[in-house]
Protein backbone atom coordinates (compact mmCIF):
# COMPACT_ATOMS: atom_id res chain seq x y z
CA UNK A 1 0.00 0.00 0.00
CA UNK A 2 1.24 3.49 -0.87
CA UNK A 3 0.13 6.34 1.35
CA UNK A 4 0.69 9.92 0.28
CA UNK A 5 -0.04 12.28 3.13
CA UNK A 6 -0.41 16.03 2.55
CA UNK A 7 2.52 16.09 0.18
CA UNK A 8 3.80 19.45 -1.05
CA UNK A 9 6.83 20.03 -3.25
CA UNK A 10 7.84 23.62 -4.04
CA UNK A 11 10.66 24.99 -6.14
CA UNK A 12 11.18 28.56 -5.03
CA UNK A 13 7.84 30.20 -5.73
CA UNK A 14 6.52 27.40 -7.91
CA UNK A 15 4.47 24.66 -6.28
CA UNK A 16 4.72 21.48 -8.34
CA UNK A 17 2.76 19.31 -5.91
CA UNK A 18 0.25 21.04 -3.67
CA UNK A 19 -1.10 19.31 -0.56
CA UNK A 20 -1.69 15.95 -2.24
CA UNK A 21 -3.09 13.01 -0.26
CA UNK A 22 -4.19 9.62 -1.55
CA UNK A 23 -3.61 5.92 -1.09
CA UNK A 24 -2.94 3.16 -3.58
CA UNK A 25 -4.45 -0.03 -2.19
CA UNK A 26 -3.05 -3.53 -2.50
CA UNK A 27 -4.94 -5.79 -4.87
CA UNK A 28 -5.91 -2.83 -7.02
CA UNK A 29 -4.53 -0.88 -9.92
CA UNK A 30 -4.51 2.82 -9.15
CA UNK A 31 -4.32 5.18 -12.10
CA UNK A 32 -2.63 8.53 -11.60
CA UNK A 33 -3.98 10.82 -14.29
CA UNK A 34 -3.24 14.34 -15.28
CA UNK A 35 -2.05 16.53 -18.12
CA UNK A 36 1.66 17.11 -18.74
CA UNK A 37 3.32 18.98 -15.90
CA UNK A 38 0.54 18.26 -13.41
CA UNK A 39 2.96 16.90 -10.80
CA UNK A 40 2.61 13.15 -11.38
CA UNK A 41 6.30 12.42 -11.93
CA UNK A 42 7.36 14.67 -9.06
CA UNK A 43 5.00 12.84 -6.70
CA UNK A 44 6.38 9.49 -7.86
CA UNK A 45 9.98 10.62 -7.41
CA UNK A 46 9.19 11.68 -3.84
CA UNK A 47 7.80 8.16 -3.23
CA UNK A 48 11.19 6.59 -3.88
CA UNK A 49 13.25 9.29 -2.20
CA UNK A 50 14.70 10.86 -5.34
CA UNK A 51 13.04 14.24 -4.79
CA UNK A 52 12.81 15.74 -1.30
CA UNK A 53 9.34 16.69 -0.07
CA UNK A 54 8.88 20.28 1.03
CA UNK A 55 6.25 19.11 3.50
CA UNK A 56 4.11 16.03 4.06
CA UNK A 57 5.37 12.51 3.50
CA UNK A 58 4.94 9.25 1.67
CA UNK A 59 5.05 5.73 3.10
CA UNK A 60 5.05 2.43 1.29
CA UNK A 61 3.62 -0.43 3.31
CA UNK A 62 4.00 1.76 6.40
CA UNK A 63 7.69 2.48 5.82
CA UNK A 64 9.56 5.44 4.44
CA UNK A 65 11.38 4.37 1.26
CA UNK A 66 14.83 4.92 2.79
CA UNK A 67 13.90 2.52 5.62
CA UNK A 68 13.14 -0.33 3.23
CA UNK A 69 16.19 -2.61 3.05
CA UNK A 70 17.12 -3.72 -0.48
CA UNK A 71 14.15 -1.70 -1.76
CA UNK A 72 14.16 -3.28 -5.23
CA UNK A 73 12.90 -6.50 -3.63
CA UNK A 74 9.81 -4.75 -2.32
CA UNK A 75 9.08 -1.83 -4.60
CA UNK A 76 9.48 -2.04 -8.37
CA UNK A 77 9.94 1.32 -10.04
CA UNK A 78 9.92 2.55 -13.60
CA UNK A 79 10.28 6.31 -13.52
CA UNK A 80 11.80 6.96 -16.92
CA UNK A 81 12.52 4.19 -19.39
CA UNK A 82 15.16 6.33 -21.10
CA UNK A 83 17.11 6.92 -17.89
CA UNK A 84 19.55 4.10 -18.56
CA UNK A 85 23.06 4.15 -19.98
CA UNK A 86 22.72 4.31 -23.77
CA UNK A 87 25.87 2.23 -24.19
CA UNK A 88 24.73 -0.76 -22.13
CA UNK A 89 22.84 -3.67 -23.59
CA UNK A 90 19.35 -4.40 -22.31
CA UNK A 91 20.58 -7.64 -20.81
CA UNK A 92 23.44 -5.88 -19.01
CA UNK A 93 21.06 -3.28 -17.56
CA UNK A 94 18.92 -6.06 -16.07
CA UNK A 95 22.01 -7.96 -14.93
CA UNK A 96 23.25 -4.93 -12.98
CA UNK A 97 19.86 -4.60 -11.30
CA UNK A 98 19.74 -8.32 -10.50
CA UNK A 99 23.26 -8.23 -9.07
CA UNK A 100 22.47 -5.22 -6.87
CA UNK A 101 19.37 -6.94 -5.52
CA UNK A 102 21.24 -10.22 -5.03
CA UNK A 103 19.16 -12.21 -7.51
CA UNK A 104 20.32 -15.22 -9.57
CA UNK A 105 21.30 -14.56 -13.19
CA UNK A 106 18.42 -16.73 -14.40
CA UNK A 107 16.06 -14.00 -13.24
CA UNK A 108 17.27 -11.80 -16.11
CA UNK A 109 16.23 -14.36 -18.71
CA UNK A 110 12.89 -14.88 -17.01
CA UNK A 111 12.14 -11.16 -17.12
CA UNK A 112 13.28 -10.78 -20.72
CA UNK A 113 10.93 -13.57 -21.68
CA UNK A 114 8.10 -12.09 -19.63
CA UNK A 115 8.26 -8.73 -21.40
CA UNK A 116 8.83 -10.26 -24.81
CA UNK A 117 12.35 -9.09 -25.58
CA UNK A 118 14.15 -11.64 -27.73
CA UNK A 119 17.72 -12.84 -27.23
CA UNK A 120 19.04 -10.74 -30.09
CA UNK A 121 17.15 -7.66 -28.88
CA UNK A 122 18.52 -8.11 -25.38
CA UNK A 123 22.12 -7.92 -26.62
CA UNK A 124 21.54 -4.65 -28.46
CA UNK A 125 22.65 -1.43 -26.83
CA UNK A 126 19.94 0.78 -25.38
CA UNK A 127 20.60 3.60 -27.85
CA UNK A 128 19.31 1.26 -30.56
CA UNK A 129 16.08 0.54 -28.71
CA UNK A 130 12.73 2.02 -29.73
CA UNK A 131 10.74 3.74 -27.01
CA UNK A 132 8.42 0.72 -26.83
CA UNK A 133 11.38 -1.62 -26.29
CA UNK A 134 12.76 0.69 -23.60
CA UNK A 135 9.39 0.57 -21.86
CA UNK A 136 9.37 -3.23 -21.96
CA UNK A 137 12.89 -3.29 -20.56
CA UNK A 138 11.88 -0.78 -17.87
CA UNK A 139 8.92 -2.95 -16.86
CA UNK A 140 11.24 -5.98 -16.75
CA UNK A 141 13.59 -3.99 -14.49
CA UNK A 142 10.73 -3.00 -12.19
CA UNK A 143 9.60 -6.63 -11.89
CA UNK A 144 13.10 -8.10 -11.35
CA UNK A 145 12.97 -8.23 -7.58
CA UNK A 146 9.47 -9.74 -7.47
CA UNK A 147 8.19 -6.70 -5.55
CA UNK A 148 4.78 -6.33 -3.94
CA UNK A 149 4.43 -2.68 -4.94
CA UNK A 150 4.85 -1.27 -8.44
CA UNK A 151 5.33 2.42 -9.22
CA UNK A 152 5.26 3.06 -12.96
CA UNK A 153 5.48 6.49 -14.57
CA UNK A 154 3.86 6.55 -18.01
CA UNK A 155 4.61 2.87 -18.67
CA UNK A 156 2.36 2.72 -21.74
CA UNK A 157 4.15 5.60 -23.42
CA UNK A 158 5.53 4.38 -26.73
CA UNK A 159 3.93 0.93 -26.55
CA UNK A 160 1.93 -0.16 -29.57
CA UNK A 161 -1.75 -1.11 -29.09
CA UNK A 162 -0.82 -4.78 -28.67
CA UNK A 163 1.81 -3.78 -26.15
CA UNK A 164 -0.67 -1.69 -24.18
CA UNK A 165 -3.09 -4.62 -24.08
CA UNK A 166 -0.26 -6.90 -22.93
CA UNK A 167 0.74 -4.50 -20.18
CA UNK A 168 -2.87 -4.16 -19.06
CA UNK A 169 -3.13 -7.93 -18.64
CA UNK A 170 0.20 -8.10 -16.84
CA UNK A 171 -0.66 -5.40 -14.30
CA UNK A 172 -4.18 -6.68 -13.80
CA UNK A 173 -2.86 -10.14 -12.99
CA UNK A 174 -0.30 -8.59 -10.71
CA UNK A 175 -2.93 -6.71 -8.71
CA UNK A 176 -5.16 -9.79 -8.61
CA UNK A 177 -2.35 -11.61 -6.82
CA UNK A 178 -2.40 -8.95 -4.11
CA UNK A 179 0.14 -6.47 -5.44
CA UNK A 180 -0.20 -2.70 -5.31
CA UNK A 181 0.07 -1.00 -8.68
CA UNK A 182 0.29 2.75 -9.20
CA UNK A 183 0.65 3.88 -12.78
CA UNK A 184 0.54 7.35 -14.20
CA UNK A 185 -0.62 8.52 -17.57
CA UNK A 186 -1.71 11.64 -19.34
CA UNK A 187 -3.92 9.53 -21.62
CA UNK A 188 -7.21 8.52 -20.11
CA UNK A 189 -7.95 5.61 -22.41
CA UNK A 190 -4.73 3.91 -21.36
CA UNK A 191 -5.82 3.88 -17.75
CA UNK A 192 -9.60 3.75 -17.95
CA UNK A 193 -9.84 0.05 -18.71
CA UNK A 194 -7.31 -1.17 -16.20
CA UNK A 195 -7.50 1.12 -13.19
CA UNK A 196 -9.79 0.15 -10.33
CA UNK A 197 -9.22 3.50 -8.75
CA UNK A 198 -8.28 6.82 -10.33
CA UNK A 199 -6.56 9.89 -8.97
CA UNK A 200 -6.98 12.95 -11.19
CA UNK A 201 -4.39 15.65 -10.74
CA UNK A 202 -4.01 19.07 -12.33
CA UNK A 203 -1.57 21.87 -11.50
CA UNK A 204 -0.24 19.90 -8.56
CA UNK A 205 -3.65 19.48 -6.92
CA UNK A 206 -5.90 16.46 -6.79
CA UNK A 207 -9.12 17.40 -8.57
CA UNK A 208 -10.98 14.12 -8.18
CA UNK A 209 -10.46 10.56 -7.01
CA UNK A 210 -12.47 7.40 -6.80
CA UNK A 211 -13.46 4.46 -8.97
CA UNK A 212 -14.83 5.04 -12.43
CA UNK A 213 -18.48 4.76 -11.38
CA UNK A 214 -18.31 7.17 -8.48
CA UNK A 215 -16.29 9.64 -10.51
CA UNK A 216 -18.94 9.64 -13.24
CA UNK A 217 -21.77 9.85 -10.73
CA UNK A 218 -20.29 12.92 -9.16
CA UNK A 219 -19.47 14.52 -12.46
CA UNK A 220 -22.78 16.03 -13.53
CA UNK A 221 -25.72 17.01 -11.36
CA UNK A 222 -28.53 16.74 -13.90
CA UNK A 223 -29.20 13.61 -15.92
CA UNK A 224 -29.23 13.85 -19.67
CA UNK A 225 -30.66 11.32 -22.11
CA UNK A 226 -30.26 11.17 -25.87
CA UNK A 227 -33.25 9.64 -27.58
CA UNK A 228 -34.38 8.93 -31.13
CA UNK A 229 -37.84 7.59 -31.96
CA UNK A 230 -40.15 7.03 -34.89
CA UNK A 231 -42.10 10.15 -33.83
CA UNK A 232 -39.80 12.64 -32.21
CA UNK A 233 -42.39 15.40 -32.22
CA UNK A 234 -44.92 13.38 -30.21
CA UNK A 235 -42.33 12.11 -27.79
CA UNK A 236 -40.90 15.61 -27.33
CA UNK A 237 -44.34 16.99 -26.58
CA UNK A 238 -45.03 14.22 -24.07
CA UNK A 239 -41.75 14.84 -22.30
CA UNK A 240 -42.29 18.60 -22.25
CA UNK A 241 -45.69 18.04 -20.64
CA UNK A 242 -43.95 15.99 -17.95
CA UNK A 243 -41.76 19.01 -17.28
CA UNK A 244 -38.49 17.91 -18.86
CA UNK A 245 -36.38 20.23 -20.94
CA UNK A 246 -36.27 18.98 -24.55
CA UNK A 247 -34.14 20.17 -27.41
CA UNK A 248 -33.24 18.95 -30.88
CA UNK A 249 -29.93 17.16 -31.12
CA UNK A 250 -29.06 15.88 -34.58
CA UNK A 251 -31.65 13.33 -35.67
CA UNK A 252 -33.01 12.94 -32.14
CA UNK A 253 -33.72 14.73 -28.89
CA UNK A 254 -31.64 15.73 -25.92
CA UNK A 255 -33.69 15.53 -22.71
CA UNK A 256 -32.79 16.49 -19.15
CA UNK A 257 -34.11 13.24 -17.74
CA UNK A 258 -32.86 9.77 -16.93
CA UNK A 259 -33.12 7.12 -19.62
CA UNK A 260 -35.72 5.39 -17.46
CA UNK A 261 -37.90 8.50 -17.32
CA UNK A 262 -37.71 8.88 -21.09
CA UNK A 263 -38.57 5.21 -21.56
CA UNK A 264 -41.64 5.51 -19.37
CA UNK A 265 -42.76 8.66 -21.21
CA UNK A 266 -42.38 6.83 -24.54
CA UNK A 267 -44.33 3.87 -23.21
CA UNK A 268 -47.27 6.00 -22.11
CA UNK A 269 -47.16 8.07 -25.32
CA UNK A 270 -47.01 4.88 -27.40
CA UNK A 271 -43.94 6.01 -29.37
CA UNK A 272 -41.44 3.43 -30.67
CA UNK A 273 -37.86 4.15 -29.55
CA UNK A 274 -35.02 3.38 -31.94
CA UNK A 275 -32.18 4.66 -29.77
CA UNK A 276 -31.97 5.62 -26.11
CA UNK A 277 -28.79 6.25 -24.15
CA UNK A 278 -27.35 8.31 -21.38
CA UNK A 279 -25.92 11.57 -22.63
CA UNK A 280 -24.03 12.25 -19.45
CA UNK A 281 -20.40 13.14 -19.53
CA UNK A 282 -17.97 10.37 -20.33
CA UNK A 283 -14.84 9.95 -18.33
CA UNK A 284 -12.91 11.79 -20.99
CA UNK A 285 -15.18 14.82 -20.68
CA UNK A 286 -14.90 14.66 -16.94
CA UNK A 287 -11.12 14.46 -17.14
CA UNK A 288 -10.93 17.45 -19.45
CA UNK A 289 -13.44 19.41 -17.42
CA UNK A 290 -11.70 18.81 -14.12
CA UNK A 291 -8.30 19.66 -15.46
CA UNK A 292 -9.44 22.35 -17.92
CA UNK A 293 -8.18 25.21 -15.81
CA UNK A 294 -4.80 23.52 -15.82
CA UNK A 295 -4.68 22.59 -19.49
CA UNK A 296 -2.14 24.14 -21.77
CA UNK A 297 -4.71 24.23 -24.56
CA UNK A 298 -7.66 26.11 -23.14
CA UNK A 299 -11.11 24.78 -23.96
CA UNK A 300 -13.09 27.95 -24.77
CA UNK A 301 -16.53 26.97 -23.46
CA UNK A 302 -15.62 24.47 -20.83
CA UNK A 303 -16.30 21.05 -22.20
CA UNK A 304 -17.56 20.62 -25.73
CA UNK A 305 -20.69 18.47 -25.64
CA UNK B 1 4.96 -11.28 -4.56
CA UNK B 2 3.96 -14.45 -6.35
CA UNK B 3 3.51 -16.28 -3.06
CA UNK B 4 1.11 -13.70 -1.69
CA UNK B 5 -2.17 -15.06 -0.48
CA UNK B 6 -3.84 -11.83 0.58
CA UNK B 7 -3.37 -8.15 -0.13
CA UNK B 8 -0.38 -6.70 1.67
CA UNK B 9 -0.96 -3.48 3.56
CA UNK B 10 2.42 -3.40 5.23
CA UNK B 11 5.75 -4.53 3.90
CA UNK B 12 7.39 -7.41 5.70
CA UNK B 13 11.04 -6.52 5.47
CA UNK B 14 12.27 -8.87 8.20
CA UNK B 15 13.60 -11.35 5.64
CA UNK B 16 15.47 -8.81 3.53
CA UNK B 17 18.85 -7.59 4.73
CA UNK B 18 20.12 -4.36 3.22
CA UNK B 19 22.34 -4.64 0.13
CA UNK B 20 25.80 -5.62 1.43
CA UNK B 21 28.50 -3.01 0.84
CA UNK B 22 30.76 -5.48 -0.97
CA UNK B 23 28.01 -6.11 -3.50
CA UNK B 24 27.61 -2.39 -4.12
CA UNK B 25 31.37 -2.18 -4.77
CA UNK B 26 31.24 -5.09 -7.21
CA UNK B 27 28.31 -3.50 -9.03
CA UNK B 28 30.15 -0.18 -9.31
CA UNK B 29 33.26 -2.02 -10.54
CA UNK B 30 31.15 -3.73 -13.18
CA UNK B 31 29.62 -0.43 -14.26
CA UNK B 32 33.10 0.96 -14.99
CA UNK B 33 33.83 -1.87 -17.42
CA UNK B 34 30.55 -2.71 -19.14
CA UNK B 35 30.32 0.15 -21.66
CA UNK B 36 32.42 0.89 -24.71
CA UNK B 37 33.39 4.24 -23.19
CA UNK B 38 34.69 2.50 -20.06
CA UNK B 39 36.58 -0.17 -21.99
CA UNK B 40 38.14 2.45 -24.26
CA UNK B 41 39.25 4.58 -21.33
CA UNK B 42 40.94 1.62 -19.64
CA UNK B 43 42.36 0.41 -22.93
CA UNK B 44 43.82 3.84 -23.66
CA UNK B 45 45.30 4.07 -20.17
CA UNK B 46 46.98 0.67 -20.42
CA UNK B 47 47.95 1.29 -24.05
CA UNK B 48 49.47 4.68 -23.29
CA UNK B 49 51.52 3.26 -20.41
CA UNK B 50 52.86 0.50 -22.67
CA UNK B 51 53.42 2.90 -25.56
CA UNK B 52 55.37 5.39 -23.48
CA UNK B 53 57.68 2.76 -22.03
CA UNK B 54 58.18 1.30 -25.53
CA UNK B 55 59.08 4.72 -26.96
CA UNK B 56 61.58 5.43 -24.20
CA UNK B 57 63.23 2.03 -24.71
CA UNK B 58 63.26 2.61 -28.48
CA UNK B 59 65.02 5.95 -28.03
CA UNK B 60 67.60 4.33 -25.75
CA UNK B 61 68.15 1.54 -28.29
CA UNK B 62 68.41 3.75 -31.38
CA UNK B 63 70.01 6.94 -30.09
CA UNK B 64 73.22 6.74 -28.19
CA UNK B 65 71.92 8.17 -24.92
CA UNK B 66 72.41 7.00 -21.40
CA UNK B 67 69.40 5.00 -20.22
CA UNK B 68 66.85 6.70 -17.94
CA UNK B 69 67.29 6.06 -14.24
CA UNK B 70 64.54 4.69 -12.03
CA UNK B 71 63.70 8.27 -10.99
CA UNK B 72 63.26 9.20 -14.65
CA UNK B 73 60.99 6.21 -15.16
CA UNK B 74 58.93 7.21 -12.14
CA UNK B 75 58.55 10.74 -13.48
CA UNK B 76 57.63 9.50 -16.95
CA UNK B 77 55.10 6.91 -15.85
CA UNK B 78 53.24 9.25 -13.52
CA UNK B 79 52.22 11.39 -16.52
CA UNK B 80 49.78 8.94 -18.17
CA UNK B 81 48.53 7.80 -14.77
CA UNK B 82 47.77 11.36 -13.64
CA UNK B 83 46.16 12.09 -17.01
CA UNK B 84 43.75 9.20 -17.21
CA UNK B 85 43.02 7.61 -13.83
CA UNK B 86 41.27 10.73 -12.48
CA UNK B 87 39.13 10.75 -15.64
CA UNK B 88 37.76 7.39 -14.55
CA UNK B 89 37.21 8.79 -11.05
CA UNK B 90 35.30 11.75 -12.50
CA UNK B 91 33.16 9.79 -14.92
CA UNK B 92 32.14 7.09 -12.42
CA UNK B 93 30.22 9.89 -10.69
CA UNK B 94 29.20 12.25 -13.49
CA UNK B 95 28.08 9.50 -15.87
CA UNK B 96 25.23 8.70 -13.48
CA UNK B 97 23.94 12.22 -14.16
CA UNK B 98 24.66 12.56 -17.86
CA UNK B 99 23.09 9.15 -18.55
CA UNK B 100 20.50 9.70 -15.80
CA UNK B 101 21.14 6.27 -14.32
CA UNK B 102 21.25 7.87 -10.86
CA UNK B 103 17.47 7.42 -10.82
CA UNK B 104 17.89 3.65 -10.96
CA UNK B 105 21.01 3.49 -8.79
CA UNK B 106 19.47 5.45 -5.92
CA UNK B 107 16.12 3.68 -6.25
CA UNK B 108 17.94 0.38 -5.61
CA UNK B 109 20.12 1.76 -2.80
CA UNK B 110 18.54 4.74 -1.14
CA UNK B 111 21.58 5.53 1.02
CA UNK B 112 23.44 7.78 -1.37
CA UNK B 113 26.44 7.89 0.96
CA UNK B 114 26.88 4.11 0.61
CA UNK B 115 26.73 4.43 -3.16
CA UNK B 116 29.35 7.20 -3.11
CA UNK B 117 31.63 5.13 -0.86
CA UNK B 118 31.16 2.05 -3.05
CA UNK B 119 32.11 4.10 -6.10
CA UNK B 120 35.15 5.44 -4.28
CA UNK B 121 36.34 1.97 -3.26
CA UNK B 122 35.81 0.63 -6.79
CA UNK B 123 37.66 3.49 -8.47
CA UNK B 124 40.48 3.32 -5.89
CA UNK B 125 40.90 -0.35 -6.70
CA UNK B 126 41.04 0.45 -10.40
CA UNK B 127 43.50 3.29 -9.74
CA UNK B 128 45.67 0.92 -7.69
CA UNK B 129 45.66 -1.63 -10.51
CA UNK B 130 46.73 1.06 -12.99
CA UNK B 131 49.53 2.25 -10.71
CA UNK B 132 50.75 -1.34 -10.27
CA UNK B 133 50.79 -1.72 -14.06
CA UNK B 134 52.71 1.55 -14.42
CA UNK B 135 55.20 0.46 -11.75
CA UNK B 136 55.76 -2.93 -13.40
CA UNK B 137 56.26 -1.33 -16.81
CA UNK B 138 58.69 1.20 -15.30
CA UNK B 139 60.56 -1.59 -13.56
CA UNK B 140 60.83 -3.66 -16.71
CA UNK B 141 61.72 -0.57 -18.72
CA UNK B 142 64.55 0.27 -16.36
CA UNK B 143 66.00 -3.23 -16.63
CA UNK B 144 65.57 -3.44 -20.42
CA UNK B 145 66.88 0.10 -20.98
CA UNK B 146 70.01 -0.61 -18.97
CA UNK B 147 70.56 -3.93 -20.71
CA UNK B 148 70.26 -2.26 -24.14
CA UNK B 149 72.75 0.43 -23.13
CA UNK B 150 75.02 -2.21 -21.63
CA UNK B 151 75.09 -0.59 -18.20
CA UNK B 152 73.82 -1.59 -14.80
CA UNK B 153 70.29 -0.43 -14.05
CA UNK B 154 70.22 2.64 -11.85
CA UNK B 155 67.86 2.07 -8.90
CA UNK B 156 68.00 5.58 -7.49
CA UNK B 157 64.37 5.74 -6.32
CA UNK B 158 64.02 5.83 -2.57
CA UNK B 159 61.03 4.38 -0.77
CA UNK B 160 60.18 7.93 0.25
CA UNK B 161 60.16 9.26 -3.31
CA UNK B 162 58.03 6.36 -4.49
CA UNK B 163 55.67 6.88 -1.57
CA UNK B 164 55.22 10.56 -2.38
CA UNK B 165 54.63 9.81 -6.06
CA UNK B 166 52.01 7.25 -5.06
CA UNK B 167 50.44 9.72 -2.62
CA UNK B 168 50.23 12.36 -5.35
CA UNK B 169 48.46 9.99 -7.73
CA UNK B 170 45.97 8.95 -5.05
CA UNK B 171 45.32 12.60 -4.21
CA UNK B 172 44.73 13.39 -7.88
CA UNK B 173 42.29 10.51 -8.08
CA UNK B 174 40.44 11.75 -4.98
CA UNK B 175 40.49 15.27 -6.37
CA UNK B 176 38.91 14.10 -9.63
CA UNK B 177 36.27 12.19 -7.66
CA UNK B 178 35.57 15.31 -5.56
CA UNK B 179 35.29 17.55 -8.64
CA UNK B 180 32.89 15.03 -10.18
CA UNK B 181 30.66 15.09 -7.08
CA UNK B 182 30.84 18.85 -6.82
CA UNK B 183 29.98 19.67 -10.42
CA UNK B 184 28.00 16.53 -11.42
CA UNK B 185 29.06 17.24 -14.99
CA UNK B 186 31.79 15.45 -16.95
CA UNK B 187 32.99 18.41 -19.06
CA UNK B 188 33.03 20.78 -16.09
CA UNK B 189 34.88 18.42 -13.77
CA UNK B 190 37.37 17.35 -16.46
CA UNK B 191 38.11 20.97 -17.36
CA UNK B 192 38.62 21.92 -13.72
CA UNK B 193 40.91 18.92 -13.18
CA UNK B 194 43.09 19.58 -16.22
CA UNK B 195 43.31 23.30 -15.53
CA UNK B 196 44.55 22.53 -12.03
CA UNK B 197 46.96 19.71 -12.86
CA UNK B 198 48.36 20.97 -16.15
CA UNK B 199 48.02 24.76 -16.08
CA UNK B 200 48.22 25.72 -12.41
CA UNK B 201 50.45 22.96 -11.07
CA UNK B 202 52.34 21.86 -14.15
CA UNK B 203 54.50 18.78 -14.41
CA UNK B 204 58.09 17.76 -14.79
CA UNK B 205 58.21 18.82 -18.42
CA UNK B 206 56.09 21.98 -18.50
CA UNK B 207 56.03 24.04 -15.31
CA UNK B 208 52.64 25.41 -14.27
CA UNK B 209 51.61 28.94 -13.38
CA UNK B 210 51.91 28.42 -9.63
CA UNK B 211 55.36 26.90 -10.01
CA UNK B 212 56.57 29.80 -12.17
CA UNK B 213 55.17 32.41 -9.77
CA UNK B 214 56.75 30.59 -6.85
CA UNK B 215 60.17 30.64 -8.50
CA UNK B 216 59.90 34.22 -9.76
CA UNK B 217 58.28 36.31 -7.06
CA UNK B 218 59.01 36.78 -3.39
CA UNK B 219 55.37 37.31 -2.49
CA UNK B 220 54.41 34.04 -4.16
CA UNK B 221 56.99 32.07 -2.21
CA UNK B 222 55.05 32.51 1.00
CA UNK B 223 51.61 31.90 -0.54
CA UNK B 224 51.97 29.21 -3.18
CA UNK B 225 52.92 26.27 -0.92
CA UNK B 226 49.64 26.84 0.93
CA UNK B 227 47.52 26.54 -2.19
CA UNK B 228 49.53 24.21 -4.42
CA UNK B 229 49.70 20.54 -3.48
CA UNK B 230 52.74 20.05 -5.70
CA UNK B 231 54.71 22.90 -4.15
CA UNK B 232 53.65 21.86 -0.66
CA UNK B 233 54.93 18.31 -1.24
CA UNK B 234 58.01 19.32 -3.20
CA UNK B 235 60.32 19.76 -0.18
CA UNK B 236 59.51 16.18 0.91
CA UNK B 237 59.99 14.64 -2.53
CA UNK B 238 62.95 16.53 -3.88
CA UNK B 239 66.46 15.07 -4.02
CA UNK B 240 69.22 16.75 -2.01
CA UNK B 241 70.99 18.07 -5.13
CA UNK B 242 67.88 19.70 -6.55
CA UNK B 243 67.01 21.14 -3.16
CA UNK B 244 70.40 22.84 -2.95
CA UNK B 245 69.90 24.26 -6.46
CA UNK B 246 66.51 25.72 -5.61
CA UNK B 247 67.68 27.11 -2.32
CA UNK B 248 70.97 28.41 -3.69
CA UNK B 249 69.98 29.83 -7.10
CA UNK B 250 66.50 31.07 -6.36
CA UNK B 251 66.81 31.69 -2.65
CA UNK B 252 63.76 29.51 -2.05
CA UNK B 253 62.99 28.13 1.36
CA UNK B 254 61.95 24.48 1.44
CA UNK B 255 60.04 23.63 4.58
CA UNK B 256 59.98 20.05 5.71
CA UNK B 257 59.18 20.86 9.31
CA UNK B 258 55.85 21.69 10.93
CA UNK B 259 55.29 24.53 8.46
CA UNK B 260 55.86 22.16 5.53
CA UNK B 261 53.38 19.68 6.95
CA UNK B 262 50.88 22.51 7.46
CA UNK B 263 51.35 23.44 3.77
CA UNK B 264 50.57 19.88 2.71
CA UNK B 265 47.50 19.61 4.93
CA UNK B 266 46.11 22.98 3.86
CA UNK B 267 46.62 22.50 0.11
CA UNK B 268 45.17 18.99 0.24
CA UNK B 269 42.17 20.30 2.15
CA UNK B 270 41.58 23.00 -0.45
CA UNK B 271 41.79 20.77 -3.52
CA UNK B 272 40.74 17.36 -2.20
CA UNK B 273 39.04 17.65 1.18
CA UNK B 274 36.67 20.52 0.47
CA UNK B 275 35.53 19.31 -2.98
CA UNK B 276 34.90 15.84 -1.55
CA UNK B 277 32.93 17.17 1.41
CA UNK B 278 30.93 19.79 -0.49
CA UNK B 279 30.39 17.38 -3.39
CA UNK B 280 29.10 14.62 -1.13
CA UNK B 281 26.86 17.12 0.62
CA UNK B 282 25.52 18.26 -2.75
CA UNK B 283 24.90 14.72 -3.94
CA UNK B 284 23.07 13.82 -0.72
CA UNK B 285 20.66 16.69 -1.22
CA UNK B 286 20.36 16.82 -5.00
CA UNK B 287 17.08 16.07 -6.68
CA UNK B 288 17.50 13.10 -8.98
CA UNK B 289 15.52 13.35 -12.20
Amino acid sequence: MITVDRLTVSYGGFTAVDDVSFTAQPGRVTGFLGPNGAGKSTTMRVMVGLTPATSGHVTIGGLRYQDIPNPGRHVGTLLDASAQHAGRTGREILAIGAQTMGLPKTRVDEMLELVGLSDSESTRRLRNYSLGMKQRLGIAHALLGDPSVLILDEPANGLDPAGIRWMRGLLKGYADRGGTVLLSSHLLHEVEQIADEMILIGLGRIVAQGDKKSLLAGARGADVALVTSLDNAALGAALAVDGYLVEQAGGGLRVTATTEQVGRAALSAGVVLTDLRSGGAGLEDLFLELTSSTQRDALPNGVPA
Amino acid sequence: MSDLAAPQFTLDVSGTPRVPFGRLVRVEWRKMLDTRAGIWLLGITAGLLALISAIVILIVALADVSPPSATDWLNIMTIPVSMLVPVIAITIVTQEWSQRTAMVTFALESSRLRVVLAKLVAVMALGAATIVLAAVLGLVGNVVGAALAGTDANWNVTVGAFGWALTTQILYLLMGFGFGLLLLSSPGALALYYVYVWILEGGVIIPGIMYVLWIAFDWAQAIMPWISMRLAMLPFQIGDGDAQDLQGEFGLKLDTGALGIAHVITSVLIWVGIPLLLGTWRLMRAEVK
